[in-house]
């Protein structure tokens, strides 16, 4: 790459500095492709066993083709698997996840909004003291904590309910959202809230009307991170709930566990495809947005 | 600072400190104290269920005779570098290729970014068959033609953490792109071209001016890759269970089964507290030097 | 939005507890295979004929311990299911914590302590009193083998670990894998157990299982069981690393391998694939002067709840677990046998047949042991050292000295 990307043309105002020569392209496409292969590869697998009908699986290569397409897996993996005795497949449990995530996402990110905007527009004196303290958090390994947690879910009532695992989501979720936002609102300059203030704006009115809406990039960035970490998360959703309240890992661990008899590799793939369903979407759709938040500040060190 | 202070009433200047106290009360507890419930019991004889004794260094002396314990500390540097290095090497190529001005860049960049959003379950399930040597990769090859190709490492004790650091390189680095790319994207142009206008070719541009104004960028994602390796737990139990023997444990994995399949619950506790004090050796010098930085600045 | 929000949190939670009149108990298990699944719905009918709901949470994977582990977190929060599965000294241990119902009333009444083989009280009581009603009794070391291979190379069921070793020799060099298994560490400790009961006897087993004794630890009998050990992996195939146990069934009903130390959970495979014992599959236990039945159960324990309803739903399950047809119809599709010895097995295979007359003269014989592996012999701490040492020593190089030296240094770590 060094040599043919040496080959640079004089400078053409008009052109972009970054220099367009063919093989220079060619060096640059084909690590491009090489790697979007090697990505692709364990998606491509777990696409196609879902596919495949258990036979085929056992018979042949498990990079190949399926032979037959049939979306038994699928079916089966949503609506008639059995976790335990009951036989309800994925469907119930998905419910689950989202009535979590969902609360858990937007509470953390709001909190970490309002916290971020506090720690670098109004600093008090230990402001900085008390973003070091939220920050550390970020590094705990979360098996240290599942006994005490319990205890504390138990004390507050919160104990085996969908509520509680969104409390433990937020307690834990702050740490990352605040940072995200403090990194962000940092180089926002400091006139705005100046401006706001002498026009008589308090504390949450600055917030809703002026910081709020230039934040939309690290909304978003926050809202991704946080959205994925949550949704795949399967140590809190085993530890603290249980029975018909589990998020879709606990289920889907369960049926990828199933120990006797021929494993259903197809149905474990589906249901694992069923599972990383919605994280996808969110990385494929709003990943520009993912990347433009992080540009927007988050990555100012 | 001085803005704030005099222009507001005394309830004005107090409503941040209330607003944020809640979220710093919910760490305090959940991090902070639990953090020192941890340490607590990792000087009691806990095994089966928390008892509150005193036996003093008791269970350290015990975590640093265990032979696995030593096998998870050396995991995890071996994983850590690793994973750290090739994960921001090759997420700093791919950005540097990505912002050549490519066609396909949003289909290639959701391409790297995706494994992101796959939970470790999904992820070590898809790889354990991968790697596997009759399953997976070395079959296809084998049956492809190229019968000599061996590709066991899952199966090596030696060689398993190796898969791990596949298996986690192939989630985060995409990540480690995405955060290099942004930064890339925020370089102002006037000074490359500059450096064209006198005649510096474009490797050296690359190394001598765009990749050290990537400082900042390369400390976020050399904190949140940390992040990660730290809690690369389950993928561990995933793809490997720590295995084959205990080739493959890591702290985290030894902490868990120490405190709930192993009835040490004081053992897991101290190896909880050797972690903590690890990274709090990296982080807290870390965070010092930023928020320093910033009060002057 | 947050009305809604708080609706829709309360429906969610409403659902599960749309429970009957009589009472709903919940019960915390880690079956979730099909033929599993099968087994336990004989329970829960059962105890739906009474009257009572089974609210169920599975939690799979890890051979029970994640299952273990939500428990912890349940009890830590004050929040206990109505039942628990309990495998090892589980029982005992949360016995110990007080949190466990006693159930020694139900037991007088039905007369579970003449019913059940006296080794197995260590696991279902606590001191005088009943804590837990086991359902069944698996058998750990079984050993499967492939009829046509071993007609074929003129192998007969072996009487001792050198002649099976020796067939297994013969097998090898026609070509045939003799043992097939994988790597996981249990898979391994099947083969440990087994080694350490048949070669010195059940006292020795004893000594150093139970009493965990330093003389029999790191004693040359030790480096010789772990010289026949090494014996033993030179019959595997070097892909077993990785291998399902269940996939390792398969090579053995296919022909590919000749034998497979296993529990008699195996013996579903078989069944399933509609083959009969000792027309088409052997299943002896592993070679010794004194057979050995190493056991592992499943017993259900009750916690202490305050809600009356479910304690007489947990008094109902109790009541189905012991209940003979109950623990008949679920060992015929589970694979072990009943807890019970007063239960007949005339309508079982042959298979379950030979290990109920085998216990019997277990029992007489003294050589009926709980299995280390699962967790019936040494307290966990301890069971995990054996597991971990067979394990490097099974997958490595490793010198046998040394292995009986990390074995002895891993218990004295523990202590």
């Amino acid at each position: 790459m060094a040599n043919a990307l040496a080959q640079h043309k004089p400078i053409d105002e008009a052109l972009p500095w970054k220099t367009r020569m063919r093989f220079g392209r060619l060096l640059i496409y084909g690590p491009l492709c090489v790697m979007a292969a090697l990505y692709l590869m364990p998606l491509w697998v777990m696409v196609v066993t879902s596919l495949k009908p258990l036979d085929e699986i056992y018979g042949g290569s498990f990079i190949g083709l399926p032979q037959t397409i049939t979306l038994d897996a699928w079916r089966a993996a949503w609506s008639e698997a059995c976790i335990g005795t009951e036989c309800t497949g994925l469907k119930p449990y998905f419910a689950n996840s989202l009535l979590m995530v969902i609360p858990a996402v937007v509470l953390s990110t709001g909190i970490g909004a309002i916290n971020g905007y506090i720690l670098t527009k109004w600093r008090f004196p230990g402001a900085n003291l008390v973003f070091g303290l939220l920050l550390f958090g970020c590094f705990l390994p979360y098996q240290a904590i599942l006994i005490p947690m319990a205890r504390t879910l138990g004390l507050l009532g919160l104990a085996g309910s969908i509520p509680g695992l969104v409390f433990v989501h937020v307690a834990y979720g702050i740490c990352f959202t605040t940072l995200f936002f403090r990194n962000f609102f940092v180089s926002l300059p400091d006139e705005l809230t100046k401006a706001a203030m002498v026009d008589g704006a308090g504390f949450f009115r600055i917030f809703w009307s002026v910081i709020l809406p230039t934040s939309i990039p690290i909304v978003v960035v926050s809202c991704i991170w946080q959205f994925t970490q949550i949704w795949n998360d399967f140590l809190f959703g085993v530890s603290f709930t249980s029975g018909g309240n589990s998020p879709m890992t606990v289920a889907l661990n369960n049926i990828v566990n199933v120990t006797t008899g021929r494993k259903q590799y197809n149905v474990d793939m589906a249901a694992a495809m069923i599972a990383a369903i919605p994280t996808l979407l969110v990385y494929i759709v709003a990943g520009r947005y993912f990347v433009r938040g992080l540009t927007a500040g988050a990555v100012k060190g | 600072m001085n803005a704030a202070k005099s222009f507001s009433s005394r309830l004005a200047g107090w409503l941040p400190r209330i607003v944020v106290a809640p979220s710093l009360l919910v760490v305090i507890v959940t991090v902070y104290l639990f953090i020192l419930w941890t340490g607590v019991i990792s000087f009691t004889s806990s095994k089966f269920v928390p008892v509150y004794d005193f036996v003093g260094l008791e269970q350290f002396v015990r975590l640093w005779a265990t032979p696995r314990w030593h096998t998870a500390v050396a995991n995890l540097f071996i994983f850590s570098a690793l994973f750290l290095f090739l994960s921001t090497g090759i997420g700093l190529l791919m950005a540097i290729l990505l912002d050549q001005n490519i066609r396909a860049e949003g289909f290639l960049r959701a391409v790297y970014l995706y494994p992101m959003a796959l939970s470790f379950i999904v992820t070590g399930t898809a790889w354990k068959w991968i790697m596997n040597p009759g399953l997976g990769i070395q079959k296809v090859v084998n049956e492809l033609g190229w019968t000599g190709f061996t590709f066991d490492w899952i199966t090596d004790p030696n060689m398993a953490i190796y898969t791990v650091v596949i298996a986690g390189v192939w989630q985060s680095s995409g990540f480690a792109m995405a955060i290099f790319l942004a930064g890339l994207r925020g370089i102002d142009n006037s000074v490359i071209k500059a450096a064209q206008i006198e005649g510096a070719g474009l490797p050296l541009i690359y190394r001598q001016i765009i990749i050290p104004m990537l400082r900042p960028a390369m400390l976020s994602v050399i904190v949140l890759l940390s992040y990660i390796a730290i809690k690369s737990f389950d993928l561990v139990l995933a793809l490997t269970n720590a295995g084959p023997g205990s080739a493959t444990e890591l702290p985290s994995t030894f902490m868990f089964s120490a405190t709930f399949r192993r009835n040490q619950m004081g053992v897991g506790a101290a190896s909880a507290v050797m972690m903590l004090m690890t990274v709090a050796a990296i982080i807290v010098p870390y965070l010092y030097s930023e928020l320093r930085e910033r009060n002057n600045g | 939005m947050s009305k809604f929000l708080a609706s829709l949190v309360a429906a969610t939670m409403l659902v599960p507890a749309s429970a009957r009149a009589e009472g709903t108990i919940e019960v915390l298990h880690h079956w979730v295979s099909q033929s599993e699944v099968n087994a336990l719905n004989v329970i829960r009918k059962d105890l739906e004929t009474k009257g009572f709901q089974w609210k169920d949470s599975a939690v799979g994977g890890m051979s029970g311990a994640n299952a273990q582990q939500a428990l912890r977190s349940r009890l830590t929060s004050g929040d206990p299911p109505g039942a628990m599965q309990f495998l090892g000294w589980e029982g005992p241990q949360w016995a110990e914590q007080g949190v466990v119902r006693d159930l020694n009333d139900l037991a007088k009444a039905g007369g579970w302590r003449e019913a059940l083989p006296p080794q197995l009280l260590t696991f279902v009581t606590s001191g005088d009193a009943f804590i837990a009603a086991p359902i069944n009794m698996h058998r750990q070391n079984w050993v499967w083998a492939n009829k046509k291979i071993f007609d074929e190379a003129g192998i007969a069921v072996p009487k001792t670990w050198a002649d099976l070793i020796a067939a297994g020799k013969r097998l090898k060099e026609k070509g045939i894998t003799p043992v097939a298994m994988g790597d996981e560490p249990w898979q391994i400790g099947i083969i440990f157990d087994a080694l350490l009961s048949d070669l010195y006897g059940p006292e020795f087993y004893k000594k150093v299982a139970i009493d965990l004794d330093p003389a029999a630890l790191n004693s040359p009998e030790m480096v010789k069981l772990f010289d026949t050990l090494r014996e033993v992996r030179g019959l595997v195939d070097d892909n077993f690393v990785g291998r399902d146990w269940a996939v390792a069934t398969g090579l053995v009903i296919n022909g590919e391998a000749a034998m497979q130390f296993m529990g008699d959970w195996a013996k579903g495979e078989f069944l399933a694939k509609g083959l009969k014992p000792n027309a088409d599959f052997y299943c002896f236990a592993t070679p010794a002067k004194v057979p050995t039945f190493q056991y592992v159960i499943d017993s259900f324990g009750m916690f202490t709840v305050k809600d009356e309803t479910v304690q007489n739903a947990q008094v109902a399950l109790a009541e189905t677990i012991m209940d003979p047809a109950v623990q008949k119809g679920f060992n015929l599709i589970k694979g072990s046998i009943p807890a019970r010895t007063d239960v007949s097995v005339d309508d079982f295979d042959d298979c379950a047949k030979l290990g109920f007359n085998e216990r019997a003269e277990a029992i007489k014989a003294g050589s009926m042991l709980g299995a280390m592996t699962h967790g019936f012999a040494a307290k966990p701490e301890f069971a995990s050292v054996f597991g971990d040492v067979a394990a490097q020593f099974f997958v490595g190089n490793m010198a046998s000295q040394d292995a009986v030296k990390m074995l002895v240094e891993g218990i004295d770590n523990a202590r």
